[in-house]
């Protein structure tokens, strides 16, 4: 596991990478640790449980099902309802308030626009599916961890869908681009583009970007990207394979 | 008997097949759920939520009574009808009925008939993808759990299993438990066989 | 809501095969009467909390987590900590739970757990002291990540838990340095509860797993200490004197077993 870097003074400039490594020790295009399991929660339809570097996120999917209230109901297909949280003992900080905030509203919001793309929903009209995502333990690049664990969740459950996913979020630390942003690096460095990649047809299906880049950056850290999300791609087959193994399984520890 | 674990978006046969949970994108057919495809490149899903289907047997719960008929909880996002015209028998809130699928409309609704009830038991909910392995092979699955377990055990493709009160219930939930775990193994009638000879009632 | 209604019509008809269970004298899952599921816990699972755990009771699982800030005390304690519980029934967790404001099953879990901790007395919340006007609050937070039945008491055990897991940050200047500690939690004593039901017989049902929760006629949860009951609480149905009496046997001798559990993983 990565070691926490608790501060490093609240000024811009600080240096967050000397001699090509990050202040983690990764190299630019290196992915934290990210560790995936899949059918953690026995009551739901499906979930899975994903720690990347100091991320502990867990995620359960029910659905199809009756959809309340009626009037909310699609003959076109089933209705997607996501909830992102984050939980008020995740963050280093004070202890924060529970319950949803304005970021966590606009997270659900871009999680479950980036899923519905790949998800049959015309097969289960007047359904819904719903998506509860909890993060426990947060340290940058919650909602691409997140999307990363619903892809999984939404799998397990066996809810139809045309394509697995996978998110990143790359960005621009100390003049450099780099890859899956650490939280000194989201919050002291240039700019953050979090990514959500179809793994077959390779569509972008969630797209954010603050800071200033240029085109050429961006397609460079496209590339990037693309790179990341097939190994990301990997952990999370092997987590549902996993599930069907013959072997004596190890028991799940959180 | 090698089985490859197929996921969602993987590609499954050039050009069209026609198989369920699998979608064509003009070119080639690909497993939307995750799966497996064995030597002959069949592909059968692991998981997939059920989609009730005219002939079908359900097994249900009345939830409610009306005149024109019965309201049945069949474990599905939208509850099963049964209406009074196929029906002899005079149901009560919360009999366990059999019924076969007599119509389904295009919002999923589903009218239901060959009505039976059955008797005391208690109700488990179970992955419908995994009720053709609770079955087992012309039935061989359920025959062991019926023999060993000294009780009726009916099935439902909706997911709900009725297990009659008769039965020796720890060892039939804990050997139904082991068949939902194991349910993409083979050789699990001889191991079940075995788990109810030794743990369980013996002959 | 579905659910619900589902489960309180299945419930009906759910008694009559239980009772017939029972009288063989057997659960649906093979246990005694008064045995608990495979009880784990695990501790220090969330590194951005002071204090964490997660206890397993079969397959109900629940995270506790304590995280202390500077608050101003209550007035007519101004030299005390405060502390706050909160519970979350995740609904994730059951297809009976659903999202929205806490509910009152989930203010129940929370208002048990906290009386339980709180009368105990295993912490000292006069330690809490910093300056006039300032004091530690501790604020523990109980996650219900799957319910299969039961998950006041894996609250409580997990609570517990994580309490005991606790270690003191460093304050200076009113102010928390995080990421830094002085040294564990003081605790004097180990709170636990056992939660048990009658299923009109009248012999009480330790540990009832969602079946037999929803086939319950009387739900009791008992707090016990090494030496003391430390809180109680009834749920719906009623009860006798010597049911009540023998239910505290039952809910020391239980209680006995969970602290040794809670002993292994100091």
């Amino acid at each position: 596991m990565t070691e926490w870097v608790i501060s490093l003074g609240g000024t811009k400039d600080v240096q967050l990478i000397i001699d090509g490594k990050r202040t983690d020790g990764r190299t630019l295009d290196e992915l934290r640790a990210i560790r995936i399991e899949a059918g953690v929660i026995p009551e739901a339809d499906g979930s899975s449980y994903i720690e990347w570097g100091n991320n502990k996120i867990v995620c359960g999917v029910y659905g199809p099902r009756e959809c309340i209230p009626r009037h909310g109901a699609s003959p076109y297909g089933a209705t997607l309802k996501c909830r992102y949280m984050m939980s008020p003992f995740s963050s280093l900080e004070e202890h924060s308030r529970s319950g949803p905030s304005r970021r966590s509203n606009e997270l659900s919001k871009v999680i479950r626009e980036a899923l519905e793309n790949v998800l049959l929903l015309g097969k289960f009209p007047n359904t819904q599916i719903e998506i509860y995502i909890d993060v426990l333990q947060a340290d940058g690049g919650t909602r691409t961890a997140s999307l990363t664990a619903a892809a999984v969740a939404l799998a397990n459950a066996g809810i139809p869908m045309k394509d697995m996913v996978a998110a990143v979020a790359v960005g621009k630390a100390s003049e450099t681009l780099v890859v899956d942003l650490n939280k000194p690096e989201d919050n002291l460095g240039q700019s953050d583009m979090p990514i959500a990649m179809s793994h077959r047809d390779k569509n972008l299906l969630l797209v954010q970007m603050d800071g200033l880049l240029t085109k050429e950056e961006i397609s460079r850290m496209l590339d990037m990207v693309e790179k990341s999300c097939d190994e990301i791609h990997e952990v999370q087959a092997d987590a549902l394979r996993r599930i069907y193994k013959t072997e004596q399984k190890e028991p799940f520890r959180w | 008997m090698e089985k490859r674990i197929i996921l969602p978006g993987e590609k499954i046969a050039e050009g069209r097949i026609n198989a369920a949970n699998t979608f064509f994108d003009g070119k080639d057919t690909y497993a939307t759920a995750i799966g497996t495809l064995d030597t002959t490149d069949r592909y059968m899903a692991l998981e997939s939520p059920y989609k009730p289907v005219v002939e079908d047997t359900v097994v249900g719960v009345i939830t409610d009574v009306r005149h024109a008929g019965y309201e049945v909880d069949l474990n599905l996002p939208n509850s099963g009808f049964i209406p009074t015209r196929n029906v002899r028998i005079t149901l009560q809130l919360g009999d366990f009925v059999l019924c076969k699928i007599k119509l389904v409309n295009e919002v999923g609704d589903v009218d239901l008939g060959e009505v039976r009830r059955l008797p005391i038991g208690k109700v488990l909910r179970y992955p419908p993808s995994k009720i053709p392995r609770l079955i087992g092979r012309k039935s061989s699955m359920i025959e062991v759990l019926k023999k060993y377990g000294n009780g009726d055990i009916m099935v439902g493709n909706n997911g709900y299993v009725w297990i009659s009160e008769k039965n020796n219930m720890p060892i039939i939930l804990k050997a139904i438990g082991m068949i939902k775990e194991n349910a993409h193994r083979s050789g699990l009638t001889d191991e079940i066989t075995n788990f109810l000879k030794h743990d369980g009632v013996g002959d | 809501m579905g659910d619900e209604v589902k489960d309180t019509i299945m419930a009906h008809i759910r008694r009559n095969v239980m009772e017939k269970t029972l009288v063989k004298g057997t659960r649906y899952d093979g246990r005694a009467f008064d045995e608990y599921r495979t009880v784990e816990i695990q501790t220090n699972v969330i590194k951005t909390a002071e204090g964490s755990a997660i206890a397993k009771i079969g397959e109900t699982t629940v995270l506790a987590a304590i995280k202390f800030d500077v608050v101003t005390p209550f007035q007519d304690r101004p030299t005390q900590g405060v502390m706050i519980t909160n519970a979350e029934l995740l609904p994730m967790a059951s297809p009976t739970f659903e999202p929205g404001p806490p509910g009152e099953k989930s203010i129940e879990a929370a208002r048990v757990v906290d009386r339980a901790i709180r009368s105990a007395e295993c912490i000292d919340l006069n330690s809490f002291f910093i300056e006039e006007g300032k004091v530690l609050g501790i604020y523990l937070d109980l996650y219900v990540l799957n319910h299969s039945g039961n998950y006041t008491d894996a609250a409580t055990l997990a609570g517990t838990a994580a309490l005991i897991n606790t270690k003191m940050p460093r304050v200076e200047n009113v102010k928390i340095i995080r990421g830094e500690y002085e040294g564990p939690l003081e605790m004097t004593s180990r709170p636990v509860t056992t939660s048990m039901i009658k299923v009109d017989k009248n012999y009480w049902l330790v540990d009832p797993m969602r079946d037999e929760e929803n086939v319950a006629e009387t739900v009791l949860t008992i707090g016990t200490t090494e030496k003391h009951v430390c809180a109680m609480q009834k749920g719906r149905g009623s009860l006798s004197k010597t049911e009540l009496l023998d239910a505290i046997d039952i809910a020391f001798k239980r209680g006995n077993d969970l602290r040794k559990i809670l002993k292994e993983v100091e």
